[in-house]
């Protein structure tokens, strides 16, 4: 290899501004998938077939279709179909956090389904009518238990939301191109840029392997 | 004495269970009558019923057929052609389970997992709960757990934290389902210690355990149940020393055996 690395021409005003809004897609993302990922897995466990069937395409929909297909479906098709025009980093929160909510609602789902019957059972001896033992068994402990898989959607999201950058919302990643296109320096930038996503992303994902950790721990 | 002493407090009459649409016969017809103060330890093969029967007790699983009632009240019918389970959750609030596993809620610290009943079901104040819960835990040794979480404890302490849980909504009868099975030997006694303890103050309770020792000691009716049936039933010298069944003997004889 006898490429030369040349950081200087690399500036990062641009890069830090693009940051930030990939930071802001992703949060926002995470407060609608967190919030109604929830109320899409109760829906998805409704004893009904009929109310069910209707969610649960939805979430096939975003797990069977790449990200970068639903963000441009959103784009391109979504303000041409149903006459709705919102601003491009609306429309990326949107696209982002539907996503989201789809894999937050089976992560939800499953760790609902995932309470041992044994504590309901215990819920019951105790004289606790059906919503109570949902509202102090059931959810506390679902929740507690859907932690670690929520944090990695939500990173996941961040990872993501690089995708954006190609309906020219001016993330990290759209920041990059612009800035690989004027230095030449296409190498550099995208090292650069690379770095910045693992800086981020890293720390979340140990503090998902401490949350394993420490659960597995608990439960024996 | 006066006549309610004679009456039953538990009658189950005709009780049959099924899984799978009849496939499964777990239950075949159980009468069991219970006065008030019996100790009835339930032994006897696994798949046998013991734990079914208790469940069904406790309204956790549905039934075929039959009927129990409780203090003269019937709270566990079934509805005829739908075959529906009926349960008069008034009636249920009366009897306390404890469970194999423990069951403690894991989010909960010791004392909120004591409260969380009284104060949610009986409207009872934090306060009172609170005090009540304390003394519970003195009572068996706890004390000093009451803020632990469930992970901080052995198996021991927290069979014995379940007990005092189920104690907090005043049980007038109490079911034990396989309490110590789970335990790790050395900590089996400080358990049964804690159901001794219930038993000298005359509560009422049906124990399944196959721990014969334990049912020795505390039994005051012993019943054998196999096959879905109730095949022997009497005091314990007689159902644990000299069995009249030839079933019951056989039983009786193998466990005795491993345990030598």
């Amino acid at each position: 290899m006898n490429y030369t690395f040349d950081f200087n021409s690399i500036t990062f005003a641009p890069l830090l501004r693009g940051l930030v809004v990939s930071l802001e897609l992703t949060v926002a993302a995470n407060i609608i998938g967190v919030i109604a990922g929830f109320g899409l897995a109760l829906l998805l466990m409704s004893p009904y077939r009929l109310l069910r069937m209707p969610f649960m395409l939805f979430v096939e929909f975003f797990r069977c279709t790449p990200a970068i297909v639903q963000i441009v479906w959103i784009f391109y098709c979504v303000p041409m179909l149903f006459d709705v025009f919102l601003d491009p980093i609306t429309m990326g929160v949107l696209a982002l956090g539907l996503n989201l909510t789809a894999f937050n609602a089976e992560a939800y789902r499953a760790s609902i389904q995932a309470v041992p019957r044994e504590q309901i059972d215990a819920g019951i001896a105790l004289g606790l009518n059906p919503w109570q033992r949902i509202l102090h068994i059931v959810f506390p402990t679902a929740f507690r238990a859907s932690i670690p898989v929520l944090l990695t959607n939500g990173i996941v999201i961040f990872q993501q939301s690089a995708l954006v950058a190609i309906v020219a919302i001016a993330d990290l990643m759209y920041e990059a191109k612009s800035l690989a296109t004027e230095t030449y320096r296409p190498i550099e930038t995208f090292t650069v840029v690379a770095l910045i996503y693992f800086a981020v992303s890293f720390p979340v994902t140990q503090i998902v392997g401490f949350l394993e950790r420490r659960r597995q721990l608990l439960a024996s | 004495m006066t006549m309610s002493f004679s009456l039953p407090l538990v009658k189950m009459q005709a009780l049959h269970k099924s899984y799978g649409d009849g496939a499964i016969q777990v239950l075949k017809g159980i009468d069991i009558e219970m006065k008030p103060g019996d100790r009835v330890v339930v032994i006897g093969p696994s798949g046998g019923g013991k734990s079914t029967l208790l469940r069904v007790m406790m309204g956790l699983e549905q039934i075929d057929s039959g009927s129990i009632s409780f203090d003269g009240k019937p709270y566990i019918s079934s509805e005829a052609p739908a075959k529906k389970t009926l349960i008069d959750t008034n009636v249920r609030r009366s009897i306390g389970m404890v469970f194999q596993h423990y069951t403690l809620f894991p989010h909960l610290t010791v004392i909120q997992n004591l409260m969380l009943a009284p104060c949610k079901v009986r409207g009872e104040p934090k306060a009172s709960a609170q005090a009540r819960a304390q003394a519970l835990l003195e009572r068996f040794g706890l004390g000093a757990k009451a803020r632990a979480y469930p992970a901080q404890l052995s198996g021991g302490q927290k069979q014995r934290v379940a007990i005092a849980r189920a104690l907090m909504l005043d049980p007038k009868l109490m079911l034990f389902d396989e309490v110590t099975s789970a335990l790790d030997p050395e900590l089996v006694s400080e358990v049964e210690q804690v159901i001794m303890q219930l038993a000298s103050q005359n509560m009422p309770m049906m124990i399944v355990t196959h721990d014969m020792w334990f049912a020795k000691n505390i039994a005051s009716r012993v019943i054998f149940c196999a096959g879905g049936v109730v095949v022997e039933d009497g005091p314990p010298e007689q159902v644990l020393g000299s069995p009249k069944e030839e079933r019951t003997k056989e039983f009786i004889d193998r466990v005795f055996h491993i345990k030598q």
